[in-house]
C-alpha cells in the first residue's frame, strides 16, 4: 500500500545541509500497522512527511496505493491535498474556528469529490460515530478535552476513507491514563477498518503494543525492521536493544569466531558465557553481550561446574510494585535483574544468578 | 545528489502545484520593487545637475554642495532639530507619567484613561495646529487678546508661530505615543526587581530612582528615538502653523523645493536633502533597534504570570487626575472647541455678546462645493480600498516570509521594514518622481488616485506586516497542514483556516489603517491635483488660501464623520483585547 525506495531528504539548517533521511526503503502491505519508532532527530517524521507530501525528498520513489506520488527519477509529484492520506497530528491540529461537524465535514467539503449535503452529514456522523462523539456534533471544537479533540482529529483523518492513515505521534500530548486507553483503542479501530497505517512514535511501549512491524530508525536509517516480538527479544544491535526495554550491555570479547546464529564464547569481566552470536565474528573482535534483566533467573546450580553461572553480590533493590529490579555485582560487573517481589532478595546477600544461554546475545559493537 | 536534482526540485514554493503562492510570491517581488524604486530615483536624482527631463544630463554633487552650503537650509536644520527636540519633550512629560500611573498605581479608570489616549493619536495633527493657532496667533489668538485687555500688555505675551510653539503642538499630538510604548515598557517589569530593592533597605523613591527607571530607561530612550523620528519629518503642524509665517521645518521646506509658488521645482536639491535625511534617519532607526534590543532584555522574559507591582497613590491621586484632565483640555477640548467656535463666525473673533449674535452654520454650507465633494469622494475610496489592499499585500510578504521557503525571504521582512525606517514625506517625494520622470510616458499615474492609493499602502505596510507577522506566528502551522491532507488547495486554507483566524488582527488593523487613511494630510498633499484631491487635501487648501472658517467647519466635519469608526474600532479592539501601536 505504501512503497518507499530509496528515499533521500536533506535540510538547509545555518547554511549547512542536514541529512535527515538517508535510504529509507519501506513496503507497508494493504492493512499493515507499521511503525517507525526511533529518537527524536532520526528521521522518522521526515519520512512521513514526505509521504505525506508536506515536504518534498531529494531523492528516491513514493508510491501510496499503487499511485506514485513521488519519483526523483520520473519527475512524479502530487501534491499533499490530492493524495488521499488522512493524518492525525501531534498537535491534533483542530481548527478552533469551527464546530465538530465542521471540522469533520472539512476533507468531504473540500475534496475532490462532490458531495450531497445529507451524505455528507451521514459520514461525518458515521466517522463520529467510530470514535464515540456523535453527542458533541456540534459543540465548537475548542470545547473538546484532548483526548476528545484526539478523537476528532482521528474522525477527520478518516472520514474521507483515505487509502493510507499516517499518525504522527498522536498519543504524545495526552496523559499517561488516557494514553494507555487510546493505544489500544487506535489500534482496534484501524484494524476493524484495516486501514493502512503508517504511525511514527519515539514511545517503545506504543510500538511494541500496537505495531504489526516496528522499523527501529537511527541517524536517518532503518536499522532493523521486524514483529514487535522479534525486535524485543532478537535485537539486531547494541542500539536497539537499548532503546528498547531495559537491557545489560557488558562489554567483551570472542576469542573465538563463529558465523551468524551458531553459539559462541564471551569473554567478560564476569568470567566467559555461552551466547548467541547475532552476526558472523571474527576471533578476538570486541563485542556486547546483552541479557534483558527479565531473563535473569536465579540458580543453585554449581557456578564451577556449569557454565554461565556466576555468584552474585546485592548491591540495591528497587520497589516497582509489580516486581522488584536487582543490581548485583558480579565480579566487577554492575548487573540488574527483575524478579517477582516474593522471590525477591535482601540487600547485601550473596546469591548465585543463571544467565540462559538462548537468552544471551553477542552484539557487533560497531 | 546531482545539481540537477536541486535545481529540479520545486523550492518548496510550487510544491502545492498551484498558481497561488507564485501569485504571492510575484506581489512581493513587485511591492519590493516599488519600495526600491522609490529610494533609487531619490538617489539617483540627487546626483544630478540641471531640470531633469532633459536630454543632457550632467551627474555631480551640485546638489549635495547647495544642501551643505545653502543658509536657508541651515536654518531648516536648526528649526527642525528644535522643533523635534521641543516635541519630544512635551511629548515625554505628557505620555511618561501618565503611563506610569496607568500600569503601576491604583488610579481608576484605566481601560477609558488607555483608550482616550490611544484615540488621542487619531486626532489629526493639522485639525489640532488649526486650534492651537487660534489661541495663541499673535494677532487674534484668543490668549493673548485677552491677557493684553486683562493685564494691559503692550504686545502679545505668547506666540504659537514659533519653533517652539510648534513643537508644543506637535508634543501634545505625539504624547499618546509616548504613552503606549512607555506603557508597555512598565507593564514588561518584573515586580520582583523593585521588590528586591525595597527588601534591601531601599525607600520608594530611591527603588524608584535607582532600580525603576534605571530597568525603564532603554525603552524610554527607544520611545524616544521613535518619536525624534517622527516629530524630524512631521508635517502637519509646520505646514498650517510655520508654513503662513515662513517658518520651515524639514518637511515643509522639502514641500517648498518641489512644488513653489514662483520659481520651477527643484527636484534635485529635494533629492539630495531627501538622501540627507534618509542616512540620518537610517541612523536613527539603528540606533532604536540597539535600544529595542537592551530593553528587551531587561524584560520579563519568564512564561510564569506576573502582575507588575501597583503603588497605592493615595492624596496623589488628585494631582494624577488634575494631570490628565489637564491634559486633554489641552491637547483636545482647547483646540477642538476653538475650531468648533471659528467655524461658527465669519471672521474670528472673541466670544462676546456681539460675536454670539453672529453665530450661524454659513461656512458650512458655503464650501466649494464641487472641490469638497470630489475630496469626499476620493477620501472615501482611499479609506476602504488603502486598508485592504495594505493588509492583501501584507498577508503576502508574512507569508512568504514565513511559510515559503522561499530562498532569502527573510530579505522580504526587511524591505516590508523600510517605508518605517523612512520619513513618509521621502516616499511621497520618491513617488512623485518617479511617477512624473520614470512612469509618466508610460503609464500615467500623476493626478490619479491610484497614485495615492499605491503610496499610502505602501506607508504603511511596515504597521500591517506587523500586524500579519503577529497573527501568522500565533497559527500553528500543522492547522494549515492537516487542511491540505484533508484535500484542501492553499486558496482555499487561505479562504477557510487562515483568513478567518487572522480575522480579528485584520478587522483591527483594517479599521485603523483606514482611519489613518482618513487623517493622512503629508503624503495626499505632496501628490495631490485637482483631480485627487483629498478631504484634508482640500482643508489645508482652504486654510492656505485664507478661508480660515470655511476650513474649520470642514475640519469639524471630518472629525465628526471619524466618530463613528473610531467607535467600532473601540468596540473592535475591546472584545479582542487589542490596542494599537502606532
Amino acid at each position: 500500500m505504501i512503497r518507499i525506495s530509496h528515499l533521500r531528504m536533506s535540510y538547509r539548517s545555518a547554511g549547512e545541509r542536514v541529512a535527515a533521511a538517508r535510504d529509507v526503503s519501506i513496503d507497508i502491505k494493504q492493512g499493515q500497522f507499521y511503525t517507525l519508532l526511533g529518537p527524536s532527530g532520526c528521521g522518522k517524521t521526515t519520512t512521513l512527511r514526505c509521504v505525506a507530501g508536506l515536504e518534498e525528498p531529494d531523492e528516491g520513489e513514493i508510491e501510496v496505493g499503487g499511485d506514485l506520488v513521488y519519483s526523483s527519477t520520473r519527475g512524479a509529484w502530487t501534491p499533499p491535498y490530492k493524495r488521499n492520506i488522512g493524518m492525525v497530528f501531534q498537535s491534533y491540529a483542530i481548527w478552533p474556528h469551527m464546530s465538530v461537524f465542521e471540522n469533520v465535514a472539512f476533507p468531504l467539503v473540500n475534496g475532490e469529490e462532490k458531495l450531497a449535503r445529507e451524505d455528507i452529514r451521514k459520514r461525518v456522523l458515521a466517522a463520529l460515530a467510530l470514535v464515540k462523539l456523535e453527542a458533541y456534533v456540534d459543540r465548537p471544537a475548542p470545547y473538546l478535552s484532548g483526548g476528545q479533540q484526539q478523537r476528532l482529529a482521528l474522525a477527520r483523518a478518516l472520514v474521507a476513507e483515505p487509502r493510507v492513515l499516517l499518525l504522527d505521534e498522536p498519543l504524545s500530548n495526552l496523559d499517561a491514563k488516557l494514553r494507555e486507553e487510546m493505544r489500544v483503542e487506535l489500534r482496534e479501530l484501524v484494524k476493524r477498518l484495516n486501514v493502512t497505517t503508517l504511525f511514527v512514535t519515539h514511545e517503545q511501549l506504543e510500538a511494541l503494543t500496537m505495531s504489526d512491524v516496528v522499523a527501529v530508525m537511527r541517524d536517518g536509517k532503518i536499522i532493523q525492521e521486524g514483529t514487535p516480538h522479534e525486535i524485543y527479544s532478537h535485537p539486531n544491535s547494541a542500539f536497539v536493544a537499548e532503546f528498547i526495554g531495559r537491557t545489560n550491555l557488558i562489554p567483551g570479547m570472542v576469542p573465538q569466531g563463529a558465523s551468524a546464529g551458531a553459539e559462541i564464547v564471551v569473554e567478560t569481566n564476569m568470567g566467559p558465557v555461552i551466547a548467541q552470536a547475532v552476526s558472523a565474528f571474527a576471533p578476538g573482535e570486541a563485542v556486547f553481550l546483552a541479557i534483558r534483566p527479565e531473563d535473569v533467573e536465579v540458580s543453585r546450580m554449581n557456578g564451577a561446574t556449569s557454565s554461565n553461572v556466576f555468584d552474585a553480590q546485592v548491591e540495591r533493590l528497587l520497589f516497582l510494585g509489580e516486581a522488584v529490579d536487582s543490581f548485583v555485582r558480579i565480579g566487577g560487573q554492575s548487573f540488574q535483574m527483575r524478579m517477582h517481589p516474593s522471590a525477591a532478595p535482601s540487600f547485601g546477600d550473596s546469591i548465585r544468578v543463571h544467565l540462559p544461554r538462548a537468552r544471551c546475545l553477542a552484539l557487533s559493537s560497531q | 545528489m546531482s545539481a540537477i536534482a536541486i535545481g529540479a526540485k520545486r523550492g518548496g514554493l510550487f510544491r502545492m502545484g498551484e498558481n497561488l503562492p507564485a501569485a504571492m510570491l510575484t506581489t512581493v517581488v513587485i511591492v519590493s520593487l516599488i519600495i526600491f524604486a522609490h529610494l533609487a530615483v531619490i538617489l539617483w536624482l540627487s546626483f544630478t545637475d540641471g531640470a531633469p527631463g532633459i536630454s543632457t544630463v550632467s551627474y555631480g554633487l551640485a546638489n549635495y554642495v547647495e544642501v551643505f552650503t545653502d543658509r536657508r537650509t541651515l536654518d531648516v536644520l536648526v528649526n527642525t532639530l528644535g522643533f523635534s527636540v521641543v516635541s519630544l519633550v512635551v511629548a515625554l512629560v505628557f505620555g511618561v507619567p501618565a503611563a506610569w500611573f496607568v500600569e503601576r498605581t491604583d488610579i481608576r479608570g484605566k481601560t477609558i484613561l488607555f483608550t482616550l489616549m490611544t484615540i488621542g493619536m487619531l486626532i489629526p495633527g493639522f485639525a489640532a495646529a488649526m486650534g492651537w493657532l487660534f489661541l495663541m496667533h499673535p494677532r487674534i489668538g484668543l490668549l493673548n487678546v485677552w491677557a493684553m485687555q486683562a493685564f494691559g500688555l503692550s504686545s502679545a505675551p505668547f506666540n504659537i508661530a514659533t519653533v517652539i510653539g510648534m513643537g508644543w503642538v506637535q508634543g501634545l499630538n505625539l504624547a499618546p505615543l509616548a504613552f503606549i510604548m512607555t506603557a508597555a515598557v512598565f507593564r514588561a517589569m518584573d515586580p520582583a526587581l523593585e521588590e528586591a530593592a525595597q527588601m534591601n533597605r531601599a525607600s520608594i523613591f530611591a527603588t524608584m530612582r535607582r532600580v525603576t527607571l534605571p530597568l525603564a530607561w532603554p525603552g524610554i530612550m527607544a520611545a524616544s528615538i521613535y518619536i525624534f523620528t517622527i516629530g524630524f519629518a512631521a508635517f502637519d503642524v509646520p505646514a498650517i502653523i510655520g508654513w503662513s509665517n515662513r517658518i520651515f521645518t524639514f518637511s515643509t521646506f522639502l514641500y517648498l523645493l518641489i512644488s513653489p509658488q514662483d520659481v520651477l521645482p527643484r527636484y534635485g536639491v529635494a533629492a539630495a536633502l531627501s538622501t540627507v535625511v534618509m542616512a540620518l534617519a537610517a541612523a536613527l532607526s539603528w540606533w532604536y533597534g540597539v535600544m529595542q534590543k537592551r530593553s528587551r532584555q531587561f524584560a520579563v522574559v519568564t512564561g510564569k504570570a506576573y502582575r507588575p507591582r501597583i503603588i497605592k497613590l493615595g492624596w496623589v491621586v488628585y494631582p494624577a487626575w488634575t494631570f490628565f484632565a489637564l491634559y486633554f483640555l489641552l491637547s483636545k477640548f482647547l483646540p477642538i472647541t476653538l475650531l468648533g467656535w471659528s467655524s461658527l463666525l465669519p471672521f474670528f473673533q472673541l466670544p462676546s455678546a456681539q460675536s454670539l449674535s453672529m453665530i450661524s452654520l454659513n461656512h458650512y454650507a458655503s464650501q466649494p462645493w464641487s472641490l469638497v465633494l470630489t475630496g469626499v469622494q476620493n477620501t472615501a475610496i482611499l479609506m476602504l480600498l488603502t486598508p485592504t489592499v495594505t493588509l492583501a499585500v501584507s498577508l503576502a510578504f508574512s507569508w512568504i516570509v514565513l511559510r515559503s521557503k522561499v530562498p532569502g525571504r527573510s530579505f522580504f521582512d526587511f524591505v516590508a521594514f523600510l517605508p518605517h525606517a523612512i520619513p513618509n514625506i521621502i516616499f511621497g517625494v520618491g513617488a512623485l518622481l518617479v511617477t512624473l520622470y520614470v512612469l509618466q510616458r508610460v503609464i500615467p499615474l500623476y493626478g490619479t488616485i491610484w497614485l495615492l492609493l499605491i503610496v499610502f499602502s505602501i506607508a504603511r505596510i511596515s504597521y500591517a506586516t506587523r500586524m500579519t507577522n503577529a497573527g501568522l506566528i500565533q497559527i500553528h502551522t500543522e492547522l494549515e497542514e492537516s487542511a491540505q491532507m484533508s484535500g484542501a488547495p492553499l486558496r482555499r486554507i487561505f479562504r477557510r483556516v487562515l483568513i478567518p483566524l487572522l480575522s480579528p488582527t485584520l478587522l483591527y488593523a483594517w479599521l485603523w489603517i483606514a482611519l489613518l487613511t482618513f487623517r493622512e494630510l503629508t503624503l495626499a498633499v505632496i501628490l495631490s491635483s485637482s483631480t485627487n484631491t483629498t478631504l484634508p487635501v482640500v482643508i489645508w487648501s482652504l486654510w492656505l488660501g485664507g478661508g480660515l472658517g470655511q476650513a474649520s467647519a470642514l475640519a469639524m466635519v471630518m472629525l465628526a464623520a471619524m466618530a463613528p469608526i473610531i467607535a467600532i474600532y473601540w468596540i473592535v479592539a475591546r472584545r479582542h483585547g487589542l490596542m494599537a501601536s502606532s
